[in-house]
């Protein structure tokens, strides 16, 4: 189990950004469908965004598998701001900003491991798992200063939470709760990292890459469209399959979009579908087996989202794909490039030789070397490289799709849009995005949406 | 480490090393030319083509930088690499068209007996170097540990480990074989 860090004084300080941009309003209008390239190029836009999107939201820091023991820890990427994830003696998790509180240095270069300390290699400051210091080389020099050691430990990121494994921290004292943050979109994780008793684990480590897009292009596409699929994903398709990706397109009435806070998912209802993709028979048949257990637990609708046609993106910058089971977060490095860093999950309880069979699958096909993502990158890479044009980038881009989709009086959680074939989940991606950039903080951010779930469910 | 590299290094005659180096640079010549069907060929029946992923992880840690049943680029059987090439060729592989630029150098190659007769442990160098468009340009080089198979009057190969040198792939997808 996680806890926020109650006990710990924030140390963080922060200068808010000089001066925050005006008219942010013009860069989209949405009722419309139009938005503009600037969000993908500007530089100023993006220094905006690591304060006000980046240093603020929860972000995805580690799977509670990955951490298991007392001292295990991950080193990875809020934005752009390194930090270290540990494991406490007491099974919660805290996490630290990944510098040394004396020089600056990368206190810990490992990307995980389990540890006892954490020193500094520069002038040997050394930390407890607590991120407290504990001592370092000539100790006496700074003994002979009076300098306090309590007032120089790791800086703490201001809360860690956790939410069915997924472990999550803000750099904001001032964050809303994980549960208010999340909101109704947990009905719809629960189908996922909630579908078998035991829960997800993350299995085989770490794939990472670069590419040179904007972090948006690659969030967007998983928060709602699943429309690129059949045609940039042909190809992979017709080497997994033997055929075309299906299509979605012409049975509206079995899928949707949802979303909450930003953050959305869209679906159909047909089990296996993304499942299928992998060419694994014995995944198909572990998943329909699972079904009717997971629509006892979770009921029907959710049980059909077990390894559909889907994909998700919780805001900002964290994203899976049910079935093909890979889970990913897209760091922001500078607005023309992302570090891509990629696991596989499965059901804990799941047999190992269908874990195996998964973790394969997921890199034969979402991996820089999978046939699937392998177009990916390079669309995204030349819809971010385009807006170099100084008139290029004056023009407007349309995101229109499924106007007029909305559901109205559905008992069904979070904003629901019908047909999957939509664009109305990266509207609401983008209307968060605007409605953080202009807050000068929490308090001013508006509530939109209306959650049907109780905040501790 | 791979047990394979325990066994002794017993060297073969120069003929031996000749053709395993023709054979790999043949290997290489096709894949710069895209010639995927005429590559596969090459392939044992129980080919095992195989690329972990690097993690940094502390000297101490046992764990090591990477294992079989952690992340890879490939963890690839004949059907995975069938597949794979099933994709090079389809006319809507949008991020072949127009055509990669490969240039796959091959350098260091030692040859030693393998295990079972006909069978050859060798070990190379790679530097790839793919350009796509007008300036994607991208550089992998790492250290191959291959196990090749005599068939008839050539070779086919059985295994093959590649170990990179980048933990983070600095490229916006992998789309050749090394």
């Amino acid at each position: 189990m996680c806890t926020t860090q109650g006990a710990t004084p924030i140390r963080l300080k922060r200068r808010p950004i000089a001066q925050s941009i005006e008219n942010l309003d013009q860069l989209m209008n949405l009722e419309k469908g139009r938005m503009s390239r600037d969000l993908f190029w500007d530089q100023d836009i993006y220094e905006q965004e690591l304060e006000r999107i980046f240093a603020r939201c929860w972000l995805f820091v580690a799977h509670e598998s990955q951490i298991p023991k007392a001292g295990d820890y991950v080193t990875t990427y809020m934005g752009e701001d390194n930090v270290l994830i540990v494991r406490q003696k007491d099974g919660s998790v805290k996490g630290f900003l990944n510098t040394c509180p004396h020089r600056g240095n990368k206190v810990c270069f490992a990307d995980l491991g389990n540890a006892r300390q954490f020193v500094c290699n520069y002038h040997g400051w050394a930390f407890g798992i607590d991120g407290g210091l504990k001592g370092m080389h000539a100790s006496e020099t700074y003994e002979a200063a009076g300098m306090d050691k309590t007032e120089h430990g790791l800086h703490p990121v201001a809360h860690v939470d956790s939410y069915r494994g997924l472990i999550f921290a803000t750099l904001d004292p001032e964050a809303p709760s994980l549960a208010e943050y999340l909101g109704d979109m947990r009905y719809y994780l629960d189908a996922i990292f909630d579908m078998d008793e035991g829960g997800t684990e993350f299995i085989g480590g770490c794939v990472k890459s670069v590419i040179q897009c904007n972090w948006k292009y690659a969030s967007e596409n998983f928060v709602g469209d699943i429309l690129h699929a059949g045609w940039t994903h042909d190809s992979g398709a017709k080497a997994m399959v033997g055929g075309p990706v299906a299509e979605v397109h012409k049975t509206p009435e079995q899928s949707y979009h949802v979303n909450f806070n930003g953050h959305g998912w869209e679906f159909n209802q047909d089990i296996v579908g993304n499942c299928a993709t992998l060419g694994e028979k014995e995944l198909l048949k572990y998943l329909y087996v699972l079904q009717p257990k997971v629509a006892e637990r979770l009921g029907e609708l959710r049980s059909k989202m077990i390894g559909a046609i889907s994909s998700c993106t919780l805001f900002p910058n964290t994203s899976f794909l049910p079935g093909q089971n890979t889970f990913r977060t897209w760091h922001p490095r500078g607005p023309g490039q992302i570090e891509l860093h990629t696991w596989t999950f499965v059901n804990k309880k799941a047999p190992q030789e269908i874990k195996d069979k998964w973790r394969k699958g997921t890199m034969m096909t979402f991996s820089p070397s999978g046939v699937f993502e392998m177009d990916d990158g390079e669309n995204w890479e030349y819809s971010t490289r385009s807006n170099a044009g100084f008139v290029t980038r004056q023009q407007d881009l349309y995101l229109g799709l499924g106007h007029d989709t909305r559901v109205e009086g559905t008992d069904l959680p979070g904003n629901v849009f019908q047909g999957q074939i939509n664009e109305a989940n990266q509207r609401a991606f983008y209307q968060r995005w605007l409605d953080l950039m202009k807050s000068e903080s929490w308090k001013n951010v508006p509530q939109r949406d209306v959650p049907k779930m109780k905040e501790g469910v | 480490m791979n047990a394979k590299t325990a066994l002794p290094e017993i060297g073969v005659d120069a003929e031996t090393q000749r053709r395993v180096e023709q054979f790999l640079y043949r290997e290489a010549r096709l894949l710069d030319n895209e010639r995927w069907d005429d590559w596969l060929a090459l392939m044992a029946e129980d080919i095992h083509y195989w690329m972990p992923t690097m993690e940094n992880r502390r000297r101490a840690d046992k764990n090591g930088s990477y294992a079989v049943d952690r992340g890879a680029l490939y963890n690839d059987n004949l059907v995975d690499l069938t597949r794979r090439v099933t994709r090079f060729k389809q006319p809507t592989a949008w991020a072949e068209d127009p055509a990669t630029r490969h240039a796959h150098v091959v350098a260091g190659i030692e040859v030693y007996q393998g295990e079972a007769p006909g069978e050859f442990i060798v070990h190379s160098t790679f530097v790839n170097y793919r350009s796509r468009v007008e300036k994607d340009n991208d550089l992998l080089v790492g250290r191959r540990e291959d196990v090749l198979r005599a068939d008839d009057d050539s070779f086919r190969l059985a295994r093959r480990k590649i170990i990179i040198t980048q933990s983070v792939l600095m490229a916006k997808n992998l789309n050749t074989f090394l």
